[in-house]
């Protein structure tokens, strides 16, 4: 069942040569785990950092990436995005990531300052910049990567792969039909999806599965570092919201994202055409995939479904012993 | 003493069915089985267009019943397109004719003067336990609970064959019958009583092999014969597709309200998109999600013991070897 073949997925990254990536996020408990998960890795070489509005507003969430990345040393330009999604108002997550967007324990100060032009503009440099094609790790709405898609089209071939957290193809969450993510900026999805850009797309189908449980907080903080004391502190916060809703556990889903790229072997799906519904009743938000495959289209997107469970809570301990 | 007591050839201990089929050649075999059951008293049968036009879904209704030697039973004419939008036929799978080019001798019945959702709510008017199996668009279900305010209450079970929690067949996201009339199927989704949907989930597992086909042909009686003919064209392009098998969509859900003991069923709450552009008839269904819906106490059909489900249908179309 694990470790599936992908069309659309065909590369794996290694520490002989590591893969360039960009981090674009609205942190959030899962997309500062996500980062923890990514910087701790030898085959990923990070090349800049982007705050997207979601989980919180986007002065909150561009606060919370500069506090992760000082404390997790992560000496890279930082942009702030958006104020909100392409063509609407903002939804927040407050209820599920708190007042600050990540409360729990206390994060140093930023080091860096933001940029002073935006999130698409300092992802074109990179990709300007980079010898190599890159991916990019959206953990958050797609409103950035949409707006570089749609003010730099001539650098989509710069883009290798997109690897993001977001929709379902079986579920929701912010809606029965919704994730949240797609939810909060559909068209900005739809742009991504219809790019023909190779995705990795980690769903909830996949992301609800990645369920990290209270005894392997304490493996976590046992190892006993700044890292792992301040991701465990985050875990025990995120899963505060998901006890109350029935969960035996955090489902870190923005973490799948970088497994992915990391860890395919610990990680199983199918390739399918979705497509983003970006209106209707019940539908604004839903990631449809064709799984009986009636549209006559190609697949674009590497939809994660099943993960072991154990290895993904080993990844997790590996990587804050990274840090010392 | 009720009218229903009266009746003279009438076992009162079948529960009173009604179906409401759009027939098609799936519908017919639910027909077929349908007319055979001893724990059902088929007490009527509705006609609406959906895999082809009325012209035909009506003839066919009522030549299929006469096939199966049920000519007692009283046919109504319904809705001859959606209530909101053109109608989109399947005429690639069902045939031009719906019967897979198939011609039924015609019945010598006519259908009843009174429509379709006058029909069934007399039925349900007449008996009290009445379930009703509807496997075509539900166009005529939702014009009789838009009529008759009181008529979901009056139903003791309502089983469709429509829709999916995930996927579709007509479009990525939406079923046939659900994306042919998805307003309807909303009116029968917000009704305030719960519907089995027996969708895609389930009638995709619920199919006859080719071999299997071949082999219900050969029982020889005009039933099964009529039944191997009318879905060829139908098995041929589900082949296509990569499929199985012929999937035999309608008989699911009647096995459905038969007998759940084959079956695994979830409660979820349901709702039909009717304006996305993307997901138009898809039947939204809370299953997985965190976030519920207000009303939920639909049940949706996700699995199938698809050899129990091939044992009832052989033995259903066997009874027609008995004259």
């Amino acid at each position: 069942m694990i470790g599936n073949r992908s069309n659309i997925q065909t590369f794996h990254a290694s520490t002989e040569h590591p893969i360039p990536i960009i981090l674009d996020g609205d942190p959030g408990h899962d997309d500062a785990i996500a980062w923890v998960l990514a910087r701790s890795r030898p085959e990923l070489r990070i090349l800049c950092a982007t705050s997207v509005c979601g989980n919180q507003t986007i002065e909150k969430t561009t606060y919370n990436a500069g506090r992760i990345m000082a404390l997790l040393g992560m000496d890279v330009p930082l942009a702030m995005g958006l104020p909100k999604p392409l063509f609407r108002d903002p939804i927040i997550a407050d209820t599920v990531h708190g007042k600050t967007g990540l409360d729990g324990p206390d994060l140093p100060e930023p080091v860096r300052t933001p940029v002073p032009y935006s999130a698409a503009e300092l992802m074109a440099r990179c990709l300007k910049e980079s010898d190599e094609p890159v991916v990019i790790v959206p953990t958050g709405p797609l409103t950035n990567v949409a707006s570089l898609l749609l003010l730099y089209p001539e650098l989509k071939s710069k883009i290798r792969h997109i690897s993001l957290m977001g929709g379902g193809i079986a579920r929701g969450n912010w809606t029965p039909a919704a994730e949240f993510n797609i939810l909060v900026d559909p068209d900005a999805a739809k742009i991504v999806f219809d790019s023909d850009i190779p995705i990795t797309m980690a769903g909830l189908d996949v992301t609800e599965q990645a369920l990290v449980y209270p005894e392997d907080f304490e493996r976590i903080r046992h190892v006993g570092n700044d890292v792992a004391l301040v991701v465990a502190g985050w875990l025990e916060f995120f899963y505060h919201f998901h006890q109350a809703l029935g969960y035996p556990g955090a489902p870190v889903h923005d973490a799948v994202a970088v497994t992915a790229l990391v860890r395919p072997d610990i990680l199983s799906g199918k390739d399918l055409y979705v497509q983003v519904e970006t209106t209707g009743e019940f539908c604004r938000g839903a990631t449809v995939g064709d799984i009986n495959r009636v549209s006559g289209k190609p697949a674009n997107a590497y939809c994660l479904k099943d993960i072991d469970r154990v290895a993904f809570v080993d990844l997790l301990v590996e990587a804050v012993n990274y840090f010392g | 003493m009720t009218e229903k007591y009266m009746k003279p050839d009438i076992d009162t201990k079948r529960i009173p069915l009604f179906i409401d089929c759009d027939t098609g050649v799936d519908d017919a075999m639910a027909l077929l089985c349908a007319a055979k059951m001893n724990s059902f008293d088929l007490i009527g049968v509705a006609a609406v267009a959906g895999n082809v036009g009325l012209e035909n879904t009506l003839p066919n209704t009522l030549n299929v019943l006469a096939l199966a030697g049920r000519t007692d039973v009283p046919v109504y004419k319904g809705a001859d397109k959606p209530l909101a939008r053109p109608l989109v036929t399947a005429p690639h799978v069902h045939g031009l004719n719906g019967l897979g080019g198939v011609e039924l001798d015609p019945s010598p019945r006519k259908a009843e003067s009174e429509p379709a959702w006058d029909g069934l709510y007399n039925a349900a008017i007449q008996y009290e336990n009445l379930v009703l199996v509807a496997v075509g668009p539900l166009t005529n279900v939702a014009k009789a609970f838009i009529k008759y305010r009181d008529l979901p209450k009056r139903l003791s079970k309502i089983v469709i064959m429509g829709g999916a929690a995930v996927g579709g067949n007509r479009t990525p996201s939406a079923e046939f019958n659900v994306i042919t009339d998805p307003e309807a199927a909303d009116v029968v989704f917000n009704s305030g009583i719960p519907v089995v949907m027996c969708g895609l989930d389930v009638t995709l597992k619920a199919y006859l092999t080719e071999a299997e086909l071949d082999e219900l042909a050969e029982l020889g009686t005009p039933q099964a014969i009529f039944s191997y003919q009318s879905q060829q064209n139908a098995l041929r392009y589900e082949l296509s597709l990569g499929l199985p098998g012929i999937c035999l969509h309608d008989p699911a859900a009647l096995f459905f309200a038969e007998d759940e003991s084959m079956f695994t069923a979830r409660k979820a709450g349901i709702r039909v998109e009717t304006r996305g552009l993307v997901t138009s008839g898809k039947t939204v269904t809370d299953l997985d999600s965190d976030k519920k819906m207000p009303y939920r106490e639909h049940r949706v059909v996700l699995d199938i013991d698809r050899e129990a489900f091939r044992g009832r249908l052989f033995a259903l179309m066997r009874k027609y070897c008995i004259p």
